[in-house]
C-alpha cells in the first residue's frame, strides 16, 4: 500500500520540476542523507570506513563515465587517463605553487576536461568500436607524456607526494574526516550529473546515443555536444584522480593504468548504463567485491588450507568469480542493477496488489 | 652508412616478421567478427589458454603434435562452448555488453590457470631449434619463421574459404544480413559455431607459437592488447586487412623503437601504432579494408 | 530453496562461532605481520615463489616455539601489482594490529612511505623502492633492508669493471631497462658512475608490459656493440631479454641482471639453462637449497607427511622470501628482549629492525647491519652466474661505491 503518486498534486512549475517531486521521496532521500552523514561515520571503524572512501571516490569516476557512455553512447577505455592528468595537474599546483585544495581539485579537473576534449576530437568521424580503440591510444599516449615529462611527472619516480588538504586550519588526515570530505564531492557530483541528465544538454545527449543522424537532422550540433560530453566527462575523471590523489598522498600515473579504465567500465555496466543510481551501485559493488570476497574466504579458507595457498587461491578465485559475475549480469540482467532495484521498486509500488 | 642501412633492414625485417605474428592472433579476431558481429576482447585469453593446454601437455611428455592436437582439439570445444552459453543469449544487446562479457570471460581465464595448473610460468619448447637463421645482419630465430608461415598459410586458407567455397560464402552471408541468410535456408547457428571454432583454431597455433616466443604464464594474455591496432587499422571484419594491418603495426612499431626512442627515452614503440591508427581512420573510419557501415535512420 | 540457504547460513554462522573462540585465546601470545604479494599481477613469476618462502620460515620458527614465545600471524593480501589494493591492504594490517609488513612493488613503496610514517608501522622493500629510502632520517618507517636499486646498479658497474680487466675507460656499457620508475632508479647512479670512470653508457628503454624487445636489442647489438650490458627488467621481460640477445649474436657472458631478472623461472622462462649459459646474475639472498634452514623447512615439510613445496626450485625468489621473513622476525625478536619479553608495538619492532646486525642465517643473508641512519644495511649484493646447467658462486658478498650512493643520498635528502 505505497502507492506513491496518488495523491500528489503540484500546482506550481517549480514543484513539477523537482529532482524529488514526491514526498516519499524526499523522506527517503532524508533518511539516506541521515544514514551517510551520521551514522555511518559513527558506527564504522577505521578499516570500513577506509573501504567506504575507496567506494566514494570511484563514485565520482564512475558518474563521468556513465554520462560519456550511458548517455552520450561513446565508448571510451580510456578513463584512467584523465584521472592521471588531474592527479598530476593538481599535484604539481600543490606541490610547487602551494595552491589550496579548492583551487587545485578544479584545476585538475578543467585540465582533464580541456584534454577530453581533444581526445574526443576523433568522435567526429571515427564510431563505435574503432573509438573505444582510439580512446585506448589516448590512454597510452598520455600515460607515456606523463610518464616521460619530468617537468609534469615530477622525476624519475613519477610520484609526486601531496600534503593533505587543510580545511579551516586543520588537516584532513584520519578515516573519518576524508570520509566527509570525500561524501562531499561524492554527493555534488551525484547532484549535478543528476540535474544534468534533466537539461537541454542531457537530452541531447541522449539523442546522440539513440540516433545521432536523426539528432543531426533536427538541428542538435552533434560534434559540439559529443566534445562536450568528453570533456565533463573527463573533468569529472581528473577530479576523481584528484581524490585519489589527496586520498592516497601521492599522485602515480602506475595507480591509472588501462587495468583501471576496464574497472569502471565494469561499474557502469553492472550498474546500468544511463542510470544514476545504477552507477553509484555498480561502483560499490565492483569496489568492494575484492575485499568482501577476500573478507569471506579467508575465515573459511583458514580451515582448509595454510596461509599462503589461502592468498594464491583467493586472487584466482576473486578473478574468476568477478568475470562470472559480468557474465551472469549481462546474461541475465543487462540492465543492470539498477533495473533489479527498479523491478523491486515496482513490485512494492503496487504492492499488495500483482498490477 | 652501410652500417645504418643494415640496421635500418634488420629492423624492418624484424618489425615485418613480428607483425605476422600479431596477425595470426587478429585472424582470430576477425574471423569471429566477421562470421557473428561479436568483438573479442579476451583474444589474448584464448592465445594464453591455448598455450596452457598446449605447455602442461609438453610437461606431461606427450609428443609436440599431439601436444598441437590436443591444444586445437580444446580450443575448439571451448569455442563451442562460449557461442551457446555466454554469447548466443547476448545477441542483438549493445556492443557494450559482449565487450564486457569478454572481459569478463577473460578474468575467468587468467584465474583457472593457478588454481587448476599452478601459475608458474612454463616454457613451451618447440623442437625447431635456437639458433636463428643468418641472412646477413638479418637474425632470424626459427620460431618466428614457423609463425610466418602458419600465419601466412592461414591466410590463403581463409582467403581461399570466404570467396570460393560454399560454407564461406555462406558464412558471408550470414555476416552480412542473419534475417535473409535464415530466409535462404542456411542455419545460421551452425555457422556461427563454425566460425568460432575457426578462431577456436587459429587462437590454438596462435598459443603454442606465442607460447614458444614468450614463455606461458598468464601475462601471455597481454599480446592480446596487440590485436587492436592491427584489427582498426586493417579493418574489423577483413583478413586481408588482419595481415596487412599486422604487417603496418609491427614494422612501425620497429622504427619507432629503432629510431624514435633513443631521442625520447623509450616507449614510443606503444603508442607510435595507435597514432598511425588514428591518423588512418580520419581518412578511413572503418579501416584501410573493412567495410564502411552504411547507416540508416 | 529455502532448505539449502537455511542450512548453508547455519554452517557459516558455526564456522564463525568455532573461529572467533579459537581466536580470541590465541591473541595474546600471537604477533602480527602483514604481507604484501602480486600473486596475479605483472610480477606474478616473482610473487608466486617469493611468498611461499616467507610462508615457510613463519611456519618453521612456528613449529619451533614461535619467537621467545610468541607465535607469529602472517597477513597476506594480493595487491596485483597495483597502489589502491596496497594502501588498502595497509589499512587491513593496521586494523589487525601488524607489528610491520612487508611491501611489494615500488610504486606501491611510494605510495605508502607516508602512510607508514603516519600510522608508525615500518613497511620492508628488499631489492626495490625508492633508493633515498635507504636514509632513515628522512624515511623513518621505510626499510630497503637490502641493495638499493642504486646500490645494485653501483654493483653492476663494479662487476663489468672486473670483467673488463679493471677499467672501464674508453669501454661501452649498455643499459636495458623496463620503462618505469623502478627502471629508471639506477640511472641518475649510473650517469655519475659514467663520468668518474670514463665509460661511455646508453640507454635503452623497454616499455610495458616488457614482452618484446627487438629493436632495442637489435639497437644494442647491431648499432652500439657495448662490452657489457647492464639489464634492470623484472617479470616477463628478462627471459625475453635473454632470447633476444642470444638469438643476435650477443655473449651472454657480458650480462649482468639486476636483483628481479636473475631468477631459475626467468631462466626456465627463456628456454633452460643451456640456452642462458655465460649469464650474470646479481643476487641479494643466497641462492640454492644447500643452507641449513632449507633443510629444517624440508624436515619440516616431511613431519607432517609432505615433500617440500615445488617453489623451493625457484630458489632465488624463494630464499629471498626466506630472507625477508628472517629479517622481519629478528627485528621483533630484537623489540621483544628490549621490552623484556612482553608484547611489542609497531614502534618496538621498528627499533628492533634499527638493531638488526650480525644476523646471517648460515650465509644466506648478507653481513646486514641496520641502523637509524641506513635502513639499507649496507647493500651487499652477490653475483652467480650461469655455468654447466645451474647457477654458481662467482665471488662473495661485496658492496660498490658507497661513497656515490652516500653522495646521491645526501643530495636527494
Amino acid at each position: 500500500m505505497l502507492h506513491r503518486e496518488s495523491g500528489v498534486f503540484k500546482t506550481s512549475y517549480a514543484a513539477d520540476m523537482a529532482l524529488y517531486p514526491l514526498p516519499i521521496a524526499r523522506k527517503a532521500v532524508a533518511l539516506i542523507i541521515v544514514l551517510f552523514a551520521v551514522v555511518l561515520p559513527l558506527s564504522l571503524d577505521e578499516y570500513y570506513l577506509s573501504v567506504v572512501n575507496l567506494v566514494l571516490i570511484a563514485i565520482v569516476g564512475a558518474l563521468g563515465l556513465n554520462i560519456l557512455v550511458g548517455y552520450t553512447g561513446q565508448i571510451s577505455v580510456g578513463h584512467a587517463a584523465f584521472m592521471s592528468v588531474g592527479a598530476y595537474t593538481a599535484a604539481n599546483l600543490a606541490v610547487h605553487l602551494h595552491l589550496p585544495f579548492w583551487l587545485t581539485l578544479p584545476a585538475g579537473g578543467l585540465m582533464a576536461a580541456l584534454i577530453g576534449a581533444i581526445v574526443g576530437i576523433p568522435s567526429l568521424r571515427i564510431k563505435g568500436l574503432y573509438l573505444a580503440i582510439a580512446t585506448l591510444a589516448s590512454q597510452l599516449i598520455i600515460e607515456w607524456i606523463i610518464n616521460h615529462t619530468p617537468a609534469i611527472s615530477g622525476g624519475a619516480q613519477a610520484s609526486i607526494q601531496v600534503p593533505r588538504p587543510e580545511f579551516m586550519g586543520r588537516e584532513i588526515k584520519t578515516q573519518g574526516q576524508l570520509y566527509f570530505f570525500l561524501l562531499f564531492f561524492a554527493v555534488l557530483a551525484t547532484l549535478a550529473t543528476l540535474n544534468l541528465v534533466r537539461s537541454r544538454i542531457g537530452r541531447a545527449f541522449v539523442a546522440i546515443r539513440d540516433q545521432d543522424i536523426a539528432a543531426e537532422i533536427i538541428g542538435i550540433n552533434i560534434f559540439r555536444y559529443k566534445l562536450l560530453s568528453f570533456a565533463i566527462s573527463s573533468f569529472y575523471a581528473g577530479v576523481c584522480g584528484v581524490l585519489y590523489t589527496y586520498y592516497f598522498g601521492i599522485a602515480n600515473y602506475e595507480a591509472f593504468q588501462i587495468g583501471v579504465s576496464i574497472d569502471f567500465l565494469a561499474m557502469i555496466i553492472i550498474g546500468g548504463l544511463g542510470s544514476v543510481l545504477g552507477t553509484i551501485l555498480g561502483a560499490t559493488f565492483v569496489t568492494m567485491l575484492p575485499i568482501v570476497l577476500r573478507l569471506a574466504m579467508e575465515p573459511l579458507g583458514g580451515l582448509f588450507f595454510n596461509a599462503g595457498q589461502l592468498s594464491s587461491i583467493i586472487a584466482s578465485t576473486r578473478l574468476i568469480l568477478f568475470g562470472c559475475l559480468i557474465i551472469l549480469f549481462l546474461v541475465v540482467e543487462p540492465e543492470g542493477l539498477n533495473r533489479l532495484w527498479r523491478n523491486i521498486r515496482n513490485y512494492f509500488r503496487v504492492w499488495p496488489f500483482s498490477y | 652508412m652501410w652500417d645504418e642501412l643494415q640496421f635500418s633492414l634488420s629492423l624492418i625485417v624484424s618489425g615485418l616478421s613480428i607483425g605476422l605474428m600479431y596477425s595470426l592472433i587478429a585472424l582470430g579476431f576477425v574471423l569471429v567478427y566477421k562470421a557473428t558481429d561479436a568483438i573479442n576482447f579476451a583474444q589474448g585469453e584464448f592465445v594464453m589458454l591455448a598455450g596452457f593446454v598446449a605447455a602442461v601437455a609438453l610437461g606431461d611428455k606427450v609428443p609436440v603434435l599431439a601436444a598441437v592436437a590436443i591444444a586445437v582439439a580444446v580450443m575448439v570445444v571451448f569455442s563451442f562452448a562460449l557461442e551457446r552459453v555466454v554469447l548466443r543469449p547476448l545477441l542483438g544487446r549493445p556492443i557494450v555488453a559482449v565487450i564486457m562479457a569478454t572481459i569478463g570471460l577473460g578474468a575467468i581465464l587468467r584465474g583457472l590457470p593457478a588454481i587448476t595448473v599452478g601459475g608458474q610460468t612454463r616454457a613451451l619448447s618447440l623442437p625447431i631449434g635456437d639458433t636463428p637463421f643468418v641472412f646477413g645482419p638479418i637474425f632470424l630465430p626459427p620460431i618466428q619463421v614457423l609463425g610466418v608461415v602458419v600465419t601466412l598459410a592461414f591466410l590463403g586458407i581463409f582467403s581461399w574459404f570466404f570467396l570460393k567455397s560454399r560454407m564461406g560464402i555462406a558464412m558471408r552471408a550470414v555476416a552480412d544480413n542473419q534475417q535473409v541468410a535464415m530466409a535462404m535456408g542456411i542455419n545460421v547457428e551452425r555457422y556461427f559455431a563454425l566460425a568460432w571454432a575457426m578462431a577456436g583454431i587459429v587462437s590454438a597455433l596462435g598459443g603454442v607459437i606465442w607460447g614458444s616466443m614468450l614463455g606461458v604464464d598468464t601475462q601471455l594474455a597481454l599480446v592480446g592488447l596487440k590485436v587492436f591496432p592491427v584489427v582498426i587499422l586493417g579493418g574489423l571484419d577483413s583478413i586481408v586487412g588482419a595481415v596487412v594491418g599486422g604487417l603496418i603495426v609491427g614494422v612501425v612499431e620497429s622504427l619507432a623503437a629503432g629510431y624514435l626512442d633513443p631521442y625520447v627515452g623509450g616507449g614510443t614503440k606503444d603508442f607510435a601504432p595507435y597514432v598511425l591508427m588514428i591518423v588512418a581512420l580520419m581518412f578511413k573510419p572503418y579501416g584501410l579494408f573493412g567495410t564502411h557501415r552504411i547507416e540508416r535512420v | 530453496m529455502l532448505k539449502l540457504k537455511s542450512w548453508r547460513t547455519a554452517a557459516m554462522a558455526a564456522g564463525a562461532v568455532v573461529l572467533s573462540a579459537s581466536a580470541a585465546q590465541a591473541q595474546d601470545k600471537e604477533i602480527v605481520v602483514g604481507l604484501q604479494c602480486d600473486r596475479t599481477g605483472p610480477t606474478q613469476l616473482v610473487g608466486t615463489a617469493l611468498c611461499p618462502g616467507y610462508h615457510d620460515y613463519i611456519d618453521l620458527v612456528n613449529s619451533k616455539g614461535g619467537i621467545e614465545g610468541f607465535k607469529i600471524r602472517v597477513i597476506e593480501i594480493d595487491n596485483e601489482y597495483k597502489v589502491p589494493p596496497a594502501m588498502e591492504a595497509h589499512e587491513r594490517f593496521k586494523k589487525e594490529g601488524a607489528v610491520l609488513e612487508g611491501i611489494y612493488g615500488t610504486p606501491q613503496t611510494a605510495a605508502l612511505s607516508k602512510k607508514l610514517d603516519e600510522d608508525k608501522i615500518l613497511g620492508t622493500s628488499p631489492g626495490f623502492g625508492t633508493a633515498a629510502a635507504a636514509d632513515g632520517k628522512r624515511y623513518p618507517y621505510v626499510f630497503p633492508i637490502a641493495a638499493s636499486y642504486w646500490s645494485q646498479g653501483a654493483a653492476a658497474v663494479q662487476f663489468a669493471k672486473k670483467e673488463l680487466g679493471g677499467s672501464l675507460k674508453g669501454k661501452k656499457i649498455a643499459y636495458l631497462f623496463y620503462d618505469n620508475p623502478a627502471g629508471k632508479e639506477p640511472l641518475a647512479v649510473l650517469e655519475d658512475l659514467s663520468r668518474s670512470e670514463g665509460f661511455e653508457l646508453r640507454t635503452f628503454a623497454v616499455p610495458a608490459p616488457g614482452v618484446e624487445m627487438a629493436a632495442q636489442v637489435l639497437d644494442i647489438t647491431g648499432r652500439f656493440r657495448p662490452d657489457f650490458v647492464i639489464a634492470h627488467l623484472f617479470g616477463r621481460s628478462p627471459s625475453v631479454s635473454i632470447k633476444e640477445l642470444k638469438g643476435k649474436g650477443y655473449p651472454l657472458s657480458k650480462v649482468i641482471s639486476l636483483v628481479w631478472g636473475s631468477s631459475e623461472a626467468d631462466i626456465q622462462a627463456a628456454g633452460g639453462y643451456e640456452v642462458a649459459e655465460g649469464y650474470h646474475t646479481m643476487q641479494f639472498a643466497g641462492v640454492g637449497s644447500d643452507f641449513q634452514v632449507i633443510k629444517d623447512i624440508d624436515a619440516m615439510y616431511k613431519a607432517q607427511g609432505k615433500s617440500p613445496p615445488k617453489e623451493q626450485a625457484i630458489s632465488v625468489y624463494y630464499n629471498r622470501g626466506l630472507v625477508t621473513a628472517a629479517v622481519h622476525l629478528e627485528a621483533i625478536r630484537n623489540a621483544i628482549k628490549a621490552k623484556g619479553g612482553a608484547k611489542p608495538t609497531s614502534e618496538d619492532v621498528k627499533k628492533g629492525m634499527e638493531a638488526v646486525k650480525d644476523f646471517t642465517l648460515g650465509g644466506m643473508v648478507p653481513p646486514l647491519q641496520v641502523t637509524p641512519e641506513d635502513h639499507e644495511g649496507g647493500g651487499w649484493v652477490q653475483v652467480w652466474t650461469v655455468k654447466g646447467g645451474k647457477l654458481v658462486k662467482d665471488g662473495e658478498w661485496f658492496q660498490a661505491y658507497r661513497d656515490v650512493i652516500m653522495k646521491h643520498l645526501a643530495a636527494i635528502n
